[in-house]
Protein backbone atom coordinates (compact mmCIF):
# COMPACT_ATOMS: atom_id res chain seq x y z
CA UNK A 1 0.00 0.00 0.00
CA UNK A 2 1.61 3.32 -1.03
CA UNK A 3 1.87 5.93 1.38
CA UNK A 4 -0.85 8.68 1.51
CA UNK A 5 -0.77 12.05 3.87
CA UNK A 6 -4.55 12.52 4.85
CA UNK A 7 -6.21 15.05 6.30
CA UNK A 8 -9.89 15.33 7.99
CA UNK A 9 -11.44 18.25 8.63
CA UNK A 10 -15.00 18.64 9.95
CA UNK A 11 -17.22 21.73 9.40
CA UNK A 12 -20.40 22.35 10.11
CA UNK A 13 -21.67 24.47 6.83
CA UNK A 14 -25.15 25.38 5.08
CA UNK A 15 -26.76 22.91 3.18
CA UNK A 16 -25.26 22.20 -0.21
CA UNK A 17 -27.62 19.50 -0.67
CA UNK A 18 -31.10 20.30 -0.80
CA UNK A 19 -32.94 17.40 0.80
CA UNK A 20 -36.03 17.23 -2.28
CA UNK A 21 -33.55 16.71 -4.43
CA UNK A 22 -32.40 13.08 -2.82
CA UNK A 23 -34.46 10.76 -4.08
CA UNK A 24 -33.23 7.42 -2.88
CA UNK A 25 -34.12 7.48 1.26
CA UNK A 26 -34.42 10.42 2.93
CA UNK A 27 -31.82 12.73 4.52
CA UNK A 28 -32.93 11.32 8.11
CA UNK A 29 -29.85 9.62 8.63
CA UNK A 30 -27.72 12.48 7.70
CA UNK A 31 -26.32 15.03 10.07
CA UNK A 32 -27.26 17.67 7.28
CA UNK A 33 -25.28 20.89 7.23
CA UNK A 34 -22.50 19.46 8.42
CA UNK A 35 -19.33 18.85 6.19
CA UNK A 36 -16.31 16.87 6.03
CA UNK A 37 -13.30 16.48 4.08
CA UNK A 38 -11.59 13.35 3.42
CA UNK A 39 -8.25 12.90 1.76
CA UNK A 40 -7.32 9.09 1.42
CA UNK A 41 -7.00 6.62 -1.16
CA UNK A 42 -9.56 4.40 -3.08
CA UNK A 43 -10.52 0.69 -2.00
CA UNK A 44 -13.48 0.33 -4.31
CA UNK A 45 -16.06 2.38 -6.63
CA UNK A 46 -19.19 0.94 -7.52
CA UNK A 47 -20.94 2.48 -10.44
CA UNK A 48 -24.80 0.53 -9.77
CA UNK A 49 -28.06 1.08 -8.54
CA UNK A 50 -29.50 2.05 -6.09
CA UNK A 51 -26.45 4.08 -5.82
CA UNK A 52 -23.07 4.40 -6.51
CA UNK A 53 -20.80 3.62 -3.21
CA UNK A 54 -17.37 4.68 -2.93
CA UNK A 55 -15.05 3.05 -0.48
CA UNK A 56 -11.84 5.38 1.11
CA UNK A 57 -8.84 4.53 3.28
CA UNK A 58 -8.77 7.34 5.40
CA UNK A 59 -5.75 8.22 7.73
CA UNK A 60 -6.20 10.49 10.66
CA UNK A 61 -3.71 12.51 12.58
CA UNK A 62 -3.52 10.24 14.58
CA UNK A 63 -2.29 7.39 12.69
CA UNK A 64 -5.37 5.39 13.09
CA UNK A 65 -6.59 4.29 9.41
CA UNK A 66 -10.50 4.69 8.88
CA UNK A 67 -11.95 3.06 5.89
CA UNK A 68 -14.78 5.52 4.71
CA UNK A 69 -17.72 4.09 2.69
CA UNK A 70 -19.46 7.01 0.93
CA UNK A 71 -22.39 7.25 -1.65
CA UNK A 72 -23.73 9.00 -4.89
CA UNK A 73 -27.33 8.79 -6.31
CA UNK A 74 -27.75 6.13 -9.19
CA UNK A 75 -25.59 6.23 -12.31
CA UNK A 76 -28.03 8.01 -14.54
CA UNK A 77 -28.13 10.56 -12.00
CA UNK A 78 -24.47 11.32 -11.33
CA UNK A 79 -23.58 11.20 -14.95
CA UNK A 80 -24.53 14.69 -15.97
CA UNK A 81 -22.35 16.00 -12.92
CA UNK A 82 -19.32 14.37 -14.38
CA UNK A 83 -19.25 10.92 -12.29
CA UNK A 84 -18.18 7.49 -14.78
CA UNK A 85 -17.73 4.48 -14.54
CA UNK A 86 -13.46 4.82 -14.35
CA UNK A 87 -13.81 8.30 -12.28
CA UNK A 88 -12.22 6.00 -9.19
CA UNK A 89 -9.76 3.25 -9.51
CA UNK A 90 -8.01 1.48 -6.85
CA UNK A 91 -5.31 3.26 -5.22
CA UNK A 92 -6.29 6.57 -6.60
CA UNK A 93 -5.41 9.61 -3.99
CA UNK A 94 -9.14 11.52 -3.78
CA UNK A 95 -10.58 14.30 -1.69
CA UNK A 96 -14.06 13.85 -1.39
CA UNK A 97 -16.49 16.03 0.67
CA UNK A 98 -19.35 14.38 2.14
CA UNK A 99 -22.09 15.21 4.72
CA UNK A 100 -21.48 12.06 7.23
CA UNK A 101 -24.59 10.03 8.49
CA UNK A 102 -25.96 11.77 12.33
CA UNK A 103 -24.95 7.88 13.64
CA UNK A 104 -21.24 8.96 13.98
CA UNK A 105 -20.21 5.75 11.61
CA UNK A 106 -18.02 6.69 8.59
CA UNK A 107 -20.44 6.99 6.22
CA UNK A 108 -21.68 9.76 4.22
CA UNK A 109 -23.05 11.43 0.76
CA UNK A 110 -21.14 12.88 -2.04
CA UNK A 111 -21.13 16.97 -1.95
CA UNK A 112 -17.89 17.46 -4.07
CA UNK A 113 -14.31 15.12 -5.34
CA UNK A 114 -11.50 16.23 -6.54
CA UNK A 115 -10.64 13.07 -8.43
CA UNK A 116 -6.36 11.82 -9.00
CA UNK A 117 -5.79 13.72 -12.00
CA UNK A 118 -6.88 16.98 -10.62
CA UNK A 119 -10.64 16.99 -11.92
CA UNK A 120 -13.23 18.85 -9.63
CA UNK A 121 -16.71 16.94 -9.38
CA UNK A 122 -19.98 18.79 -7.81
CA UNK A 123 -22.96 16.65 -5.76
CA UNK A 124 -23.00 13.31 -6.83
CA UNK A 125 -26.74 14.04 -6.60
CA UNK A 126 -29.89 15.73 -9.00
CA UNK A 127 -28.79 18.72 -7.47
CA UNK A 128 -25.39 19.46 -9.40
CA UNK A 129 -27.34 22.79 -11.52
CA UNK A 130 -28.39 24.55 -8.94
CA UNK A 131 -25.29 23.80 -6.23
CA UNK A 132 -21.95 25.45 -5.73
CA UNK A 133 -18.72 23.82 -4.83
CA UNK A 134 -17.36 23.94 -1.41
CA UNK B 1 -52.72 7.13 -38.90
CA UNK B 2 -48.95 8.18 -37.57
CA UNK B 3 -49.14 11.04 -35.18
CA UNK B 4 -45.11 12.25 -34.70
CA UNK B 5 -43.07 15.51 -34.45
CA UNK B 6 -42.95 16.88 -37.83
CA UNK B 7 -39.73 17.90 -38.96
CA UNK B 8 -36.88 18.00 -42.33
CA UNK B 9 -36.68 14.14 -42.18
CA UNK B 10 -38.39 11.54 -41.00
CA UNK B 11 -37.34 7.88 -40.15
CA UNK B 12 -40.26 5.30 -39.35
CA UNK B 13 -39.49 2.84 -36.55
CA UNK B 14 -41.55 0.26 -35.29
CA UNK B 15 -41.42 0.27 -31.60
CA UNK B 16 -44.44 -1.48 -29.54
CA UNK B 17 -45.76 -2.33 -33.35
CA UNK B 18 -46.28 1.44 -33.33
CA UNK B 19 -44.64 3.53 -36.03
CA UNK B 20 -43.03 6.49 -35.28
CA UNK B 21 -41.63 10.01 -36.61
CA UNK B 22 -37.99 10.37 -35.20
CA UNK B 23 -37.16 14.24 -35.43
CA UNK B 24 -33.37 14.35 -36.46
CA UNK B 25 -33.10 18.39 -36.84
CA UNK B 26 -34.12 21.13 -34.82
CA UNK B 27 -32.18 20.29 -31.55
CA UNK B 28 -29.31 22.07 -30.43
CA UNK B 29 -26.33 19.29 -30.10
CA UNK B 30 -25.56 18.43 -26.62
CA UNK B 31 -22.60 16.16 -26.18
CA UNK B 32 -22.86 13.51 -28.53
CA UNK B 33 -19.78 10.65 -28.38
CA UNK B 34 -19.73 8.42 -31.46
CA UNK B 35 -23.51 9.25 -32.01
CA UNK B 36 -24.88 8.90 -28.55
CA UNK B 37 -26.15 11.56 -27.58
CA UNK B 38 -25.92 12.43 -23.74
CA UNK B 39 -29.39 14.21 -22.36
CA UNK B 40 -29.26 18.14 -22.79
CA UNK B 41 -29.97 19.65 -19.16
CA UNK B 42 -28.72 23.18 -20.05
CA UNK B 43 -31.41 24.35 -22.81
CA UNK B 44 -32.48 27.74 -23.58
CA UNK B 45 -35.49 29.07 -22.07
CA UNK B 46 -38.65 28.97 -24.96
CA UNK B 47 -39.47 32.31 -25.64
CA UNK B 48 -41.20 34.45 -27.81
CA UNK B 49 -38.56 34.50 -30.29
CA UNK B 50 -37.39 30.72 -30.35
CA UNK B 51 -41.13 29.53 -29.61
CA UNK B 52 -42.60 26.88 -32.19
CA UNK B 53 -46.66 25.96 -32.58
CA UNK B 54 -47.41 22.66 -31.40
CA UNK B 55 -48.53 20.26 -33.56
CA UNK B 56 -51.70 18.73 -33.45
CA UNK B 57 -52.96 15.98 -31.40
CA UNK B 58 -49.36 14.96 -30.85
CA UNK B 59 -47.31 14.20 -27.79
CA UNK B 60 -44.82 11.97 -29.54
CA UNK B 61 -40.94 12.80 -28.46
CA UNK B 62 -38.67 12.45 -25.73
CA UNK B 63 -39.42 14.45 -22.38
CA UNK B 64 -38.46 15.34 -19.00
CA UNK B 65 -38.69 17.97 -16.15
CA UNK B 66 -38.18 21.73 -17.76
CA UNK B 67 -36.84 22.95 -14.21
CA UNK B 68 -34.21 20.12 -14.83
CA UNK B 69 -33.59 16.33 -13.62
CA UNK B 70 -34.39 16.88 -9.80
CA UNK B 71 -37.39 18.52 -10.41
CA UNK B 72 -39.26 15.61 -11.25
CA UNK B 73 -37.27 13.57 -7.86
CA UNK B 74 -40.50 14.53 -5.77
CA UNK B 75 -38.64 12.98 -2.55
CA UNK B 76 -40.74 14.70 -0.40
CA UNK B 77 -43.74 13.41 -1.88
CA UNK B 78 -46.55 14.42 -4.69
CA UNK B 79 -45.39 17.76 -6.52
CA UNK B 80 -48.40 20.00 -5.55
CA UNK B 81 -48.62 18.67 -1.98
CA UNK B 82 -45.07 18.26 -0.15
CA UNK B 83 -45.54 15.88 2.93
CA UNK B 84 -44.00 19.01 4.79
CA UNK B 85 -46.19 19.17 7.84
CA UNK B 86 -47.19 22.73 6.29
CA UNK B 87 -51.42 22.95 6.77
CA UNK B 88 -52.16 23.80 2.86
CA UNK B 89 -50.21 20.53 1.98
CA UNK B 90 -52.06 18.10 4.54
CA UNK B 91 -53.98 15.37 2.40
CA UNK B 92 -57.77 15.01 3.01
CA UNK B 93 -57.64 12.10 4.17
CA UNK B 94 -60.32 9.43 5.31
CA UNK B 95 -60.09 7.95 8.49
CA UNK B 96 -59.13 4.66 6.85
CA UNK B 97 -56.74 6.83 4.72
CA UNK B 98 -55.18 7.93 7.47
CA UNK B 99 -54.60 4.44 9.58
CA UNK B 100 -52.84 3.46 6.30
CA UNK B 101 -50.87 6.27 5.99
CA UNK B 102 -49.57 5.68 9.55
CA UNK B 103 -49.03 2.32 9.00
CA UNK B 104 -46.47 3.52 6.04
CA UNK B 105 -43.27 3.76 7.22
CA UNK B 106 -41.21 5.93 4.45
CA UNK B 107 -38.31 7.12 4.48
CA UNK B 108 -38.95 10.62 2.93
CA UNK B 109 -41.26 13.28 4.54
CA UNK B 110 -42.65 14.95 7.80
CA UNK B 111 -42.46 11.37 9.69
CA UNK B 112 -39.68 9.86 7.51
CA UNK B 113 -37.97 7.28 9.58
CA UNK B 114 -34.00 5.75 9.44
CA UNK B 115 -33.55 3.24 6.33
CA UNK B 116 -33.62 -0.13 8.77
CA UNK B 117 -37.40 0.89 10.15
CA UNK B 118 -38.86 1.41 6.29
CA UNK B 119 -41.35 -0.52 4.57
CA UNK B 120 -41.87 0.99 1.53
CA UNK B 121 -42.39 -1.53 -1.49
CA UNK B 122 -39.80 -0.02 -3.87
CA UNK B 123 -37.16 -0.86 -1.59
CA UNK B 124 -38.04 -4.81 -2.31
CA UNK B 125 -38.53 -3.36 -5.88
CA UNK B 126 -41.85 -3.79 -6.13
CA UNK B 127 -42.98 -2.32 -9.14
CA UNK B 128 -44.26 1.77 -8.76
CA UNK B 129 -47.61 1.21 -10.84
CA UNK B 130 -49.83 4.40 -11.50
CA UNK B 131 -49.62 6.73 -9.95
CA UNK B 132 -46.78 6.65 -8.35
CA UNK B 133 -44.94 6.66 -11.71
CA UNK B 134 -45.71 10.20 -12.04
CA UNK B 135 -44.24 10.83 -8.92
CA UNK B 136 -40.95 9.21 -8.41
CA UNK B 137 -37.72 10.23 -10.24
CA UNK B 138 -39.60 10.95 -13.52
CA UNK B 139 -37.09 12.11 -15.76
CA UNK B 140 -36.78 11.34 -19.44
CA UNK B 141 -39.76 9.91 -20.53
CA UNK B 142 -41.16 8.80 -23.98
CA UNK B 143 -44.49 9.32 -25.68
CA UNK B 144 -44.84 6.77 -28.65
CA UNK B 145 -48.88 7.15 -30.21
CA UNK B 146 -51.01 5.59 -33.43
CA UNK B 147 -54.78 5.71 -33.87
CA UNK B 148 -55.47 3.49 -31.39
CA UNK B 149 -53.25 4.19 -28.27
CA UNK B 150 -51.03 6.08 -26.66
CA UNK B 151 -47.51 4.65 -24.97
CA UNK B 152 -45.73 6.78 -22.03
CA UNK B 153 -42.09 4.81 -21.45
CA UNK B 154 -41.01 5.90 -17.82
CA UNK B 155 -37.38 6.00 -17.56
CA UNK B 156 -37.02 4.75 -14.05
CA UNK B 157 -37.22 0.74 -14.06
CA UNK B 158 -38.19 0.71 -17.97
CA UNK B 159 -41.53 0.73 -17.16
CA UNK B 160 -43.97 1.33 -19.44
CA UNK B 161 -47.88 1.73 -19.77
CA UNK B 162 -50.79 2.04 -22.67
CA UNK B 163 -53.65 4.39 -22.34
CA UNK B 164 -55.92 3.37 -25.14
CA UNK B 165 -57.51 5.55 -27.26
CA UNK B 166 -59.37 3.88 -29.67
CA UNK B 167 -62.88 4.51 -28.14
CA UNK B 168 -62.61 1.89 -26.53
CA UNK B 169 -64.49 2.46 -22.78
CA UNK B 170 -63.39 2.69 -19.33
CA UNK B 171 -64.38 -0.76 -17.36
CA UNK B 172 -66.47 -1.04 -14.71
CA UNK B 173 -64.72 -0.95 -11.22
CA UNK B 174 -65.79 -3.50 -9.20
CA UNK B 175 -64.75 -4.82 -5.88
CA UNK B 176 -61.71 -7.40 -7.05
CA UNK B 177 -60.89 -5.30 -9.94
CA UNK B 178 -62.64 -3.84 -13.08
CA UNK B 179 -65.85 -5.60 -15.07
CA UNK B 180 -65.05 -6.32 -18.67
CA UNK B 181 -67.82 -8.29 -20.70
CA UNK B 182 -69.45 -9.43 -17.49
CA UNK B 183 -66.21 -11.00 -16.23
CA UNK B 184 -64.08 -9.81 -13.23
CA UNK B 185 -61.03 -8.97 -14.93
CA UNK B 186 -57.47 -8.57 -12.23
CA UNK B 187 -56.32 -5.17 -10.75
CA UNK B 188 -52.97 -4.27 -12.21
CA UNK B 189 -50.07 -1.94 -11.22
CA UNK B 190 -50.86 0.52 -14.25
CA UNK B 191 -54.22 0.35 -13.92
CA UNK B 192 -56.62 0.38 -16.94
CA UNK B 193 -56.46 3.42 -19.09
CA UNK B 194 -58.44 5.28 -21.74
CA UNK B 195 -57.55 8.57 -23.11
CA UNK B 196 -59.42 11.31 -25.52
CA UNK B 197 -58.02 14.53 -27.61
CA UNK B 198 -60.16 17.15 -25.28
CA UNK B 199 -58.95 19.86 -28.42
CA UNK B 200 -56.16 19.53 -30.82
CA UNK B 201 -53.77 20.19 -28.29
CA UNK B 202 -55.19 18.83 -24.84
CA UNK B 203 -54.91 14.95 -24.24
CA UNK B 204 -57.13 13.71 -21.29
CA UNK B 205 -57.00 10.34 -19.97
CA UNK B 206 -58.89 8.51 -17.48
CA UNK B 207 -57.03 5.51 -15.28
CA UNK B 208 -58.90 2.88 -13.02
CA UNK B 209 -58.22 -0.90 -11.60
CA UNK B 210 -55.31 -0.55 -9.89
CA UNK B 211 -53.31 -2.38 -6.87
CA UNK B 212 -54.50 -2.79 -4.02
CA UNK B 213 -53.38 -0.24 -1.15
CA UNK B 214 -51.24 -3.05 1.00
CA UNK B 215 -49.61 -3.47 -2.37
CA UNK B 216 -48.45 0.44 -3.83
CA UNK B 217 -48.30 3.60 -2.32
CA UNK B 218 -49.13 6.96 -3.91
CA UNK B 219 -45.29 8.63 -3.19
CA UNK B 220 -42.28 8.56 -1.07
CA UNK B 221 -43.20 9.60 2.18
CA UNK B 222 -45.74 6.86 2.18
CA UNK B 223 -49.29 8.66 1.47
CA UNK B 224 -51.56 5.56 0.75
CA UNK B 225 -53.55 5.24 -3.01
CA UNK B 226 -55.96 2.28 -3.08
CA UNK B 227 -57.94 0.26 -5.34
CA UNK B 228 -60.85 2.61 -5.20
CA UNK B 229 -58.43 5.23 -7.39
CA UNK B 230 -59.31 7.24 -10.32
CA UNK B 231 -56.22 9.08 -11.40
CA UNK B 232 -57.48 11.78 -14.28
CA UNK B 233 -54.50 13.05 -16.45
CA UNK B 234 -54.73 16.02 -18.28
CA UNK B 235 -51.61 16.41 -21.04
CA UNK B 236 -51.65 20.42 -22.66
CA UNK B 237 -49.12 20.39 -25.46
CA UNK B 238 -48.30 24.37 -24.98
CA UNK B 239 -46.01 24.95 -27.87
CA UNK B 240 -43.43 22.59 -29.84
CA UNK B 241 -41.13 22.21 -26.88
CA UNK B 242 -43.61 22.29 -23.53
CA UNK B 243 -46.08 20.14 -22.11
CA UNK B 244 -47.71 20.52 -19.02
CA UNK B 245 -48.83 17.14 -17.59
CA UNK B 246 -51.12 17.51 -14.78
CA UNK B 247 -52.93 14.50 -12.39
CA UNK B 248 -56.33 14.75 -10.19
CA UNK B 249 -56.86 11.75 -7.55
CA UNK B 250 -60.34 10.88 -6.88
CA UNK B 251 -59.81 7.86 -4.10
CA UNK B 252 -63.05 7.87 -1.62
CA UNK B 253 -61.64 4.50 0.25
CA UNK B 254 -58.49 6.95 1.28
CA UNK B 255 -59.53 10.65 0.57
CA UNK B 256 -62.80 12.68 1.21
CA UNK B 257 -62.37 14.89 -1.91
CA UNK B 258 -60.79 14.32 -5.20
CA UNK B 259 -57.33 16.48 -5.34
CA UNK B 260 -54.46 17.85 -7.63
CA UNK B 261 -51.29 16.11 -6.92
CA UNK B 262 -49.37 17.32 -9.89
CA UNK B 263 -48.66 20.05 -12.30
CA UNK B 264 -45.54 19.81 -13.79
CA UNK B 265 -44.07 21.42 -16.93
CA UNK B 266 -42.12 18.99 -19.28
CA UNK B 267 -39.44 19.58 -22.11
CA UNK B 268 -38.70 18.29 -25.65
CA UNK B 269 -35.97 16.70 -25.46
CA UNK B 270 -33.84 15.62 -29.07
CA UNK B 271 -35.58 11.57 -29.50
CA UNK B 272 -32.06 10.67 -29.96
CA UNK B 273 -30.89 10.75 -26.59
CA UNK B 274 -29.13 7.95 -24.94
CA UNK B 275 -31.24 6.97 -21.93
CA UNK B 276 -29.05 5.54 -19.13
CA UNK B 277 -30.81 2.61 -16.98
CA UNK B 278 -32.21 3.51 -13.84
CA UNK B 279 -33.40 0.38 -12.43
CA UNK B 280 -34.10 -1.89 -9.33
CA UNK B 281 -32.17 -4.84 -8.74
CA UNK B 282 -32.91 -6.87 -5.87
CA UNK B 283 -28.94 -8.36 -5.50
CA UNK B 284 -27.61 -4.65 -6.13
CA UNK B 285 -30.00 -3.22 -3.27
CA UNK B 286 -29.17 -6.43 -0.81
CA UNK B 287 -25.41 -5.15 -1.66
CA UNK B 288 -25.97 -1.73 -0.80
CA UNK B 289 -27.63 -2.24 2.16
CA UNK B 290 -25.26 -4.39 3.43
CA UNK B 291 -22.26 -2.12 2.71
CA UNK B 292 -23.78 1.12 3.18
CA UNK B 293 -28.15 1.68 4.18
CA UNK B 294 -28.19 -0.71 7.56
CA UNK B 295 -25.69 0.80 8.81
CA UNK B 296 -26.38 4.65 7.99
CA UNK B 297 -29.80 3.85 9.09
CA UNK B 298 -28.85 2.49 12.47
CA UNK B 299 -28.76 3.99 15.69
CA UNK B 300 -26.63 4.23 18.43
CA UNK B 301 -22.53 5.01 18.62
CA UNK B 302 -20.29 3.65 16.10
Amino acid sequence: MRARRVIVSIATVGLLVQAPLIAHHGAAAYDVGKKVVLKGTVKEWIYSNPHCLLTLEVKGEDGQVVRWIVEGQAPNVVFPAGYRKDTFTFGDEVTVTVEPVKNGRPLGRILAAVTADGQTLGAASSGFTTQTLP
Amino acid sequence: MLEGVPQMRSLVLGILGVAIVFAGDGFAQTSSPDGWLNPDWNKPAITAANRKPAPRRSLAGMWAPAEGPGAGTQAQGVQLKPNNGRPENELPYTPYGLQLYRSHHALEGKDAVLPAQDNDPRNRCEPLGVPRSNHYNIRLTQFFQDEYKMAILYHYDNRWRIIWTDGRRLPKLVDGGVEIGGELREPRFFGYSVGRWVDDYTFESQTIGVMPDDRVWLDSTGRPISEKARITETFRRVDYDTLVWSETIDDPKVYTRPWEAMRMTFRLHDPRTDVQEYYCSPSEQENYNKLFGADAGSKGAP
